[in-house]
């Protein structure tokens, strides 16, 4: 898994491809971690390169999420497809976070 | 008709989770599943071989063996099993899945994930062991 933080006006957006799995999960709360010490409110994970994502990944998302939503900010999420889009779908998480096709549409409704 | 199965039984932990999910995978390449399927099952492996790593043998250590069998062209049928506590991932509570965000539970999706995309999934125990028995290619899902 790579992940690749850009600073933007209102948020940090972070790039996250290929796999999220058992092994490396905690790697992506850990960055957001980072960024929510440094006092980042929103942060939008563009996924159009994740290829794989598990239920370790699932609580990574949702881990952040509320840590973010206690702080009155939030974790959104876009261009999700394929198979981690299914995994989302199936564990109806799609309606728990704010989700966008593109990052262009995440940060102009922030 | 009994097929034969081709089995690998290795240390229950994290560590050993790439090799039993590869010893699959490869399996599943042998048998021609379709490459749609392949993401899907190595889902099903992962939740299900960290399940066990995690639970079946708290706090002791134990073996978790992976088979698999192809009874026909383009089809593998996998069985995951340990001599660890009771578990049955059939019966197992599912999360409330129309909380918010705030009170969504971090645990359970996993379980939800395997039961949603392995086919023809069961569970027996016998001689102390647990057996989870599914198959792929998974239910088709409309619409993905």
């Amino acid at each position: 898994m790579k992940i690749e933080p850009t600073q933007l006006e209102k948020a940090v957006l972070l790039k996250v491809s290929g796999r999220m799995d058992a092994e490396n999960a905690h790697e992506f709360e850990e960055a957001c971690d980072q960024w929510i010490t440094k006092g980042a409110r929103h942060l939008i994970a563009e996924l159009d390169g994740l290829q794989y994502v598990s239920s370790m990944g699932l609580r990574s998302f949702l881990a952040v999420a509320q840590k973010l939503q206690s702080n009155s900010g939030s974790l959104i999420l876009c261009g999700l497809k394929g198979l981690p889009r299914q995994v989302f779908e199936m564990t109806r998480l799609i309606g728990v976070f704010p989700v966008y096709e593109s990052a262009e549409q995440a940060v102009a409704k922030l | 008709m009994a097929h034969e199965f081709t089995r690998l039984r290795m240390p229950a932990n994290l560590d050993s989770l790439q090799s039993l999910i590869e010893f699959a995978l490869a399996g599943a390449d042998r048998a021609g599943l379709p490459v749609s399927e392949r993401d899907k099952l190595e889902l099903v492996l992962e939740e299900l071989l960290v399940n066990v790593a995690r639970y079946a043998y708290l706090p002791e250590t134990g073996e978790v063996e992976v088979a698999y069998a192809s009874e026909s062209p383009g089809e593998l049928t996998v069985e995951i099993s340990d001599k660890g506590r009771v578990f049955n991932p059939l019966e197992a509570p599912l999360p409330d899945l129309s909380a918010g965000l705030a009170d969504r539970p971090i645990g359970g999706l996993g379980v939800l994930l395997v039961r949603s995309l392995a086919g023809s999934i069961a569970y027996r125990r016998e001689d102390g062991r647990n057996t989870v028995s599914f198959r792929f290619p998974g239910p088709q899902r409309s619409g993905t």
